[in-house]
């Protein structure tokens, strides 16, 4: 591999993980709010059911 | 749009202007090194990583003996956030330090002591991962991560002062010098290249914790409404 094969590598490597890492910890944080948005309106309902 | 959520995406707007003009700046305008070549243009990610690194176990020391001292969990959330992205940043500057080494030095990796002690750091957070995650009771995973969090950040002292100690294949700083100041060692396009590459993942850094600092708060509400609706 030449010079540049090697600096190539470096940044494709990098910036590939951050941006996986990047959508990982998006589709963490849509699961979490899909969550809580779904404990929220079960909490709505049996408060609706109890009064 | 909330405002939280605005000031976010204001930063990785921010971040990814930076990231490009870095780039530019890294691997087009930036002359190749009068002795390592093109190879050095490596260093332009590798400093920046390894700093991000430190910035981010200096938080996780922070957070952890905050939450020591105060038993809040928002100090416990920004150590967990910090230990996560510095794990990354961490793994990231030993694999650029490794494919840098094998033109430069003829091999992928060596048991230098900055080297090594590098791979220690990133053990002992690895480790701190592994120990948040494994723990069920919360108490008793933010306690125990907060000590191994203060633990583990000793250990970037020891790997700043190695080049020093012990005679390693790591060359010591050779831009932030006692003797010198840093434009008279280097290129000034080179200098500009690795202020903007330190911005960029500056910017780029916080983006992240923030995103992940959320994570751990929405996490928490789920926890406490589980509780109190016995999901």
């Amino acid at each position: 591999m030449g010079p540049w094969g090697f600096v190539f590598l470096a940044y494709g490597i990098v910036w590939t993980v951050i941006l996986l890492y990047l959508l990982n910890l998006k589709r963490r944080i849509r699961r979490a709010e899909v969550e809580l948005v779904r404990l929220r309106s079960a909490e709505d309902l049996e408060r609706d059911a109890k009064a | 749009m909330e405002p939280g959520k605005q000031r976010k995406g204001y930063l990785g707007g921010l971040a990814l202007i930076a990231i490009l003009t870095g780039l530019y700046w890294g691997l087009v305008q930036a002359p190749p090194d009068a002795y390592q070549g093109e190879v050095q243009r490596i260093m332009y990610l590798h400093i920046p990583s390894i700093l991000t690194a430190y910035l981010s176990f200096f938080l996780v020391f922070v957070g952890s003996c905050l939450y020591l001292w105060k038993r809040e969990k928002r100090d416990d959330n920004l150590a967990y956030a910090a230990a996560e992205i510095g794990v990354l940043f961490t793994a990231l500057t030993i694999a650029e330090g490794s494919i840098w080494g094998k033109p430069t030095w003829g091999v992928w990796w060596t048991w230098d002591a900055r080297l090594t002690l590098t791979a220690v750091l990133l053990l002992i957070f690895v480790g701190y991962l592994m120990l948040r995650s494994l723990l069920e009771e919360e108490n008793r995973a933010a306690t125990s991560g907060a000590v191994l969090g203060i633990i583990g950040f000793l250990d970037i002292p020891l790997i700043h002062m190695s080049v020093y100690w012990w005679r390693t294949l790591h060359q010591p700083p050779s831009i932030l010098r006692p003797d010198k100041a840093p434009w008279e060692n280097i290129h000034p396009a080179m200098l500009i290249a690795l202020t903007i590459n330190f911005v960029a993942f500056m910017l780029l850094y916080f983006y992240l914790l923030s995103l992940r600092f959320r994570l751990g708060e929405l996490h928490d509400e789920i926890k406490t409404r589980r509780m109190s609706g016995g999901r």
